[in-house]
Formats: C-alpha cells, structure tokens, sequence
C-alpha cells in the first residue's frame, strides 16, 4: 500500500468507514441506544486510558508483557532458526522430527503450561518457556520450507563457482532462506504475544492478559476496553512494525504468504 | 486477385491509458481492414501493442476512440474467440469440459455441445484425452485444447495472441504445421499476432508491420507464397527474400523499442 | 518409519519414568496415560466431553465460515466493500482473540454462546483474509477468458471466479478450522467446565497427571486428525489442483 498524495482521495472510505463507525458508537452510547455498561462510549475508554498511563497502572502491566514477549520470542527464535535451519539442511533429521513436530503443533501453547510448570520452576521462566513453543514450532516450520525451497540450479551454480561448506551456507543457503526466515519470525512474534495473552489470564498477577481479566473480574468496563485497546496496538506495532523492517531490509524478496 | 469481402474493420482506433500520472498511448489511430477467409498476421517489437489491438477486436478492451466493425454473416454465431497465450484453460474442468465451455454460455444443448467438442478435439488430435485435467498435459496438448476451445466456438473470426510462443521451438514448429492444416479446412478469417517474422510469412496473407510504442500501422505487405502452403515454403527463394526486405524494417522498430528500455 | 522417532521417545519416557529417573508422579509413563485414556472413554465420560469439544468446534466453525466466505469473495469482487471492511481486519488479526473472551462473557453470559463465538472470530478472520486472497490472486486472463466466451455477471462468478478461488477458500477453512480449535481449548483451559481443555486443567488442578497428559494427547490427535484429514479431503475434491500446501 504505498502512499502517494492521491491515496487518501482514492481510499476514503478505508479512514471514513472506522472513523463514521466509532462517532456513531459515541453518539449511540451517549443517548443510550447501546447500552453504556457493556458499551462504554469511545470518549470514557480514552480518558481511562489516560488515568492508567497516568498512575503508572498501564506501565506496570505492560512492562512484565513486554518482557515476556521478548524473552520467549529470543527462545523461539534462536531455537526455531537453528533447529529448522538443521531440519533443511538434514533430511534424515526432518524425516525424523516431523511426526513429532506435527502432533505437538496444533496443540494451544497455553496447554503446555502444566507440563512446563513440572519442569522448570514456577514464575516468569515457566510463563516464558511455555509462550515460546507455538513460536518455536512456527520458525522452525518456516524456516526449513526456507532452505528447502531454494532452487537447486542457484545451489548448482553457486558450486561451481566455488562456494563450498561455510562459504556456500553464509552466501547463498542463509541469504535465500532470509525471506522465510523472516515471515517466520513476524508470525512468531505475533503468536507470542497470543499466548502471551492467555497465559497471563491463567496464572500471572501481572501483565497484560491478567490486567484485562482482573478488569472483567471486577467490572471496570472502561479499564477492560483500555487495556484491549493497548493490547490491540501492541499486536499492530508487532505485526506491521516487522513487516515494514523487513521490506527495508530484504528489499529483493516479495513476502512470502503462508500457505 | 479475387477481392473477398470485407470481414473485420477497424477505423482509426486508438488506446491510451494513465500511467502514474502521465497518459501511455498504447495504440495510435490503426485502421485495418481484414477480408473474410484471410489470415492476417500482425507483427511488431514488444510495446507496439499487438495484443491491446487484439483485445479491442475481442471486445475485452475498450478502445479510447475509433470503431471496430466485423461482418456478422451468421446469426447466433459469436464475434470472436481468443486463443491465449499459454492457453488459459479452466484449472478445474476436464479437457472436455474446456472446450465446450463457450457453447455452455451460449445455451447449446448438452448433445450438441458436446458432439461439436469431439469433433473439434479429434481436429486437433486429442480425443483420447477428453478426461484429462490441464495439469496433466504438456504445453504443446495444453495449447491445442486452446485451438480447439476456440474453434468450437465457431467464431467469426478468430483470434490469436502469441499462441505458440511459450512453447519449444520443435513443438512450436509441430503445431505452427497443424494450424495450418486446419486453417486450410475450417478456412475461418484469422488474426494472428506474433513476435516471429518467420513465423508471420509461414503462416499468413498479409503481415501488418506494427512500430514501437505508440503503436501505428507502420506498413502492410502481402504474403505471395501460394496456398495451401507447408512448412517447405521456408526453404523456398521467395520466402528468403520476403523475409529479408521486411525484417529491414522490423529491425528499425525493434531497435527503437529497445532504445527506449535504456536508461535515460 | 516415520513412526520410529516418536515411539522411540515414548519408549524411553517409559523406561525413565519406570526406573525413577524421572518422577513418575509428574512425568507418569506412557502405558499409565493409555491406560488412563482408555478408562477414561469406558468408564468415565471422557467420551462425553469430547464430544463437548467437538459441538463447540463445529458449531464456531459453521457460524464463521458461512459469513466469513461470502465476505471474502465481496471484497474480492467490490472494491468499495474491500475498502470499507479492511481497517477493521487489519486491526483485529494480530489481536489475541483470547483476548475478545472478557468481553463476550460480560456481553452474553459466562456460558456456551461466549465460548463458542470466541472460536468463531478466531476462525472468521482467517476464513475472510484467505478467500480475498483466492480471488485477488487469481489468474487475470481466466477473467477474459469468461468474458470472450460468453460468460458475464453472475455466469462469469459461478463458472470463473468461484471455482479459480476454491483452492484459497479451501485453505483458509483447513487454517480457520485449526485456529478455532485451538481458541475453543483455550477458552476451556480458562473459564469453562467442561471440554477437553478443562480436562486439562481440572487434572492439572488435582495433579492425577496420567489422565491430564491423556486429555493432552487427545486434544493433539484431534488438532492432528482434522488438519490432516481436510488436506486429504482437499486433494480428493479439488483434483485438478497439484499441491494445497503443507500446513
């Protein structure tokens, strides 16, 4: 979607069509025809919004959030890229993870919980390590369909230019995985913060996910619609914020839809 | 020479279109006239707008000005029909079920439809391949069920986009013979466009020379090679020096349109 | 062969857990969790909540997918309804739709209709995004083609257009049906008290470990199962297609 100076006369209707929306759910709140308890007015959410970043509410749930991503999307990277990196590489190796790896995979990372908490103590470890596996399975998946889509012919020539071992895996083998690599990693950080979200209503006092709960459990409404709010904001940033990086840095590669 | 009547007119039709802004001219003011029965080959360098041309025939395009006329000699019959270039069948339906695909959309009962299909099918050679999907044919057999398709339609005139340019040279050759021999049966007014001068000569009466964008009618000129004609005509002296003189002034527009790929 | 490594792994388990190396309280071997399952669809009503799980599923994928498709193929089509609808899918997609379950509750009640519509949004987004990708990236010249052989308006939708898309719209029901599993668990896991999900956690709760690992395997065959299963269906139907993809 690039933006030249027509575009906001060409697509008026993408800005009219939200804008119109929350002026009518303001209008139709206020006079009552949406029943303010359940649908406060876009008005109220914002000035609540403003009290939670103001008595530093907003920041001392969001930051554990932020930690956690962070911390559980670097576990499901490093592990993710390294292992699907070696599943590309070694056939024998994807023959055998894959039934493993396909069974595990539809499985909600939430539900992992317990089997994490057995292992690794409970606390920000196990929150950590069980947000990661969706992620994990994700980036593998991803970046193994990366090495293995390469051409072969690219592979052909590279050889016989001589690019051998290292050299052939750091210029030719990385560089065309990049691409998926990267569709990979924006798609497990997306699902980090999803998991992120359901894991902290389980069993976090703070986050997030347990701000938003502990608002519904105690019918803050406005704070319930604030928190949602940043939590929407948050999964745009994480989404579209990768998305943007990557066209910067891979300008060569088309993005890659999932299949 | 006998002079058939006139099929296909098109008067001073011109395509432009915007581009970021500035206005492309696609085509600029062509004026055709195309007898019944013939075979008319238009040639030009890539950007001369051949195939804009074709569409507008078609009727897949609209032009900016001008007028498209073809002579409707038989009632129900549909103007055109396009053969693609690479084929552009229906993924989803059998080779069959491809071909009938335009009598569908006309209401023809499913008998005759499907008696004029076979019919067409064997014309091209590929009965025993009716049940098959798309996928499972190689480019030469896909583009045949184009002809086919095309035919059964029983256009007034038919058209033809590049038809054979993503295939191999030996199929293209195999299939550049079979057109002609069926075009020598059906005897169906044609138009043909193509990148290929040899292929124009091999194939057509007349080859229309296109310029560089915009596209105009550069010059016309009449294939005397007799009919009906084999692919031995291209060892033939005439052929040789038809094919000389008038890719002297291909060249030029095909320079030219390299030209403007160059950076500024 | 391509069992080995599993069974494999579960052969080791079993022998880790039997000799202590790991407690078997909170890793109990493989042949106590198939025992646990086994009893648990004889004599107890693990039967029963599957099915639980199963209606949910079905009834949030139904309630997705029939206006998910006809919304996705409007947009394709219209690009005023396209550029309406956009903004509100590109802003909700990234967000957990865990995270719509609060209000859904406060909405309709902490019940079947909350549980069962959060699985719905799951799947709808996926469902819509998937059949506007079908008709946007559809082969252009199969447009032409319809039109310079008669076929216009509706005709050219029900014999172009429809069919060009199927393979999308056949894979974003696969992914959509996925994600509607995997968010009708969650919500179990969380705020309901019957599924599989709550199995989960129930035994999770009251630590018998065999029966918790056995709802977990089942609600992985299931995901397993369904995923699986519709690709095999895909490639039945659409036979003209070569390849719906991996996932």
């Amino acid at each position: 979607m690039s933006r030249g100076p027509g575009w906001l006369a060409q697509h008026w209707l993408t800005v009219a069509s939200p804008v119109a929306l929350l002026i009518g759910w303001e209008v139709a709140s206020a006079v009552g025809l949406l029943r303010e308890a359940f649908f406060p007015r876009p008005s109220t959410v914002l000035v609540h919004l403003r009290r939670l970043v103001a008595d530093g509410t907003l920041l001392g749930h969001a930051l554990p959030t932020l930690s956690r991503i962070g911390g559980a999307f670097a576990l499901a990277a490093i592990l993710g890229v390294v292992t699907g990196l070696a599943m590309g590489l070694w056939r024998r190796l994807r023959e055998g993870l894959d039934p493993v790896f396909a069974v595990v995979y539809p499985i909600p990372s939430v539900l992992f919980l317990p089997f994490v908490s057995f292992l690794v103590p409970r606390g920000e470890t196990a929150l950590i390590v069980t947000t990661a596996a969706t992620s994990f399975f994700l980036i593998a998946f991803t970046t193994t369909e990366g090495v293995r889509q390469i051409d072969p012919l690219v592979v052909e020539a590279a050889r016989h230019y001589g690019a051998r071992g290292r050299r052939l895996f750091t210029a030719v083998l990385l560089p065309g995985a990049l691409p998926f690599i990267f569709t990979g990693l924006r798609l497990g950080l997306g699902y980090a913060l999803i998991v992120v979200v359901a894991v902290e209503i389980v069993s976090a006092s703070r986050g997030l996910g347990a701000l938003l709960w502990l608002s519904w459990q105690v019918l803050k409404v406005e704070d319930m619609y604030a928190t949602f709010l940043v939590i929407a904001a948050l999964g745009a940033v994480l989404s579209y914020g990768l998305a943007a990086l990557r066209a910067r840095l891979l300008p060569w590669a088309q993005d890659v839809a999932e299949r | 020479m006998k002079v058939e009547p006139v099929k296909v007119v098109v008067d001073d039709v011109s395509v432009a279109f915007d581009s970021r802004g500035h206005t492309v001219v696609a085509l600029d003011r062509i004026s055709l006239a195309v007898a019944a029965g013939e075979f008319l080959c238009v040639v030009g360098p890539s950007g001369s707008g051949k195939s804009t041309l074709l569409r507008v025939v078609a009727g897949l395009l609209r032009q900016t000005s001008g007028d498209v006329r073809i002579e409707a000699e038989r009632p129900g019959a549909p103007l055109t029909a396009m053969v693609f270039q690479e084929h552009a069948l229906l993924p989803w339906r059998t080779v069959l079920a491809n071909v009938v695909f335009g009598l569908e959309n006309r209401g023809v009962s499913r008998a005759q439809r499907e008696a004029r299909a076979r019919e067409m099918l064997a014309l091209v050679g590929l009965s025993r391949f009716a049940r098959h999907y798309p996928h499972q044919l190689s480019g030469g057999m896909k583009q045949r069920v184009g002809i086919a398709r095309a035919l059964a339609n029983d256009p007034e005139v038919l058209l033809m986009d590049e038809p054979f340019a993503a295939l191999d040279a030996q199929t293209r050759t195999i299939m550049q013979e079979e057109l002609l021999r069926i075009w020598a049966t059906l005897g169906t007014t044609v138009i043909y466009v193509t990148h290929s001068l040899e292929e124009a000569l091999l194939l057509g009466d007349r080859v229309v020379l296109m310029t560089a964008r915009p596209g105009r009618v550069s010059q016309v000129f009449p294939v005397e090679l007799g009919r009906p004609r084999g692919l031995e005509i291209r060892s033939s002296p005439a052929y040789g020096v038809l094919l000389e003189k008038i890719w002297t002034e291909l060249r030029d527009e095909v320079l030219k349109s390299m030209e403007a790929d160059r950076d500024p | 062969m391509a069992l080995a490594v599993p069974l494999g792994l579960l052969a080791l388990w079993e022998l880790l857990a039997r000799l202590a190396v790991v407690s078997p309280r909170y890793f109990p071997p493989p042949s106590r969790v198939s025992t646990a399952l086994v009893d648990g669809f004889t004599e107890g009503d693990l039967g029963g909540e599957t099915l639980v799980t199963l209606t949910r599923l079905a009834l949030a994928f139904a309630l997705a997918a029939v206006p998910a498709v006809p919304l996705g193929l409007l947009m394709g089509m219209v690009k005023q309804v396209r550029e309406a609808v956009e903004p509100y899918i590109a802003v909700l997609f990234p967000v957990p739709k865990i995270a719509l379950l609060p209000f859904l509750m406060i909405l309709l009640g902490v019940g079947e209709p909350a549980f069962v519509l959060t699985g719905a949004i799951s799947a709808f987004f996926q469902i819509t995004i998937s059949t506007l990708a079908g008709v946007q990236t559809m082969d252009p010249r199969l447009l032409d083609v319809g039109r310079n052989y008669g076929a216009h308006g509706a005709r050219l939708f029900t014999r172009v257009i429809l069919p060009a898309a199927l393979p999308a719209i056949f894979t974003g029901l696969r992914l959509g049906l996925g994600l509607a599993l995997v968010a009708i668990v969650v919500v179990e896991f969380i705020a309901a008290k019957s599924g599989l999900g709550h199995l989960v956690y129930r035994h999770w709760q009251t630590l018998s470990t065999p029966q918790m690992y056995g709802a977990f395997a089942l609600v992985g065959a299931l995901g397993l199962l369904l995923t699986r299963g519709l690709r095999a269906l895909q490639t039945r139907m659409l036979v003209w297609q070569e390849d719906p993809g991996r996932l």
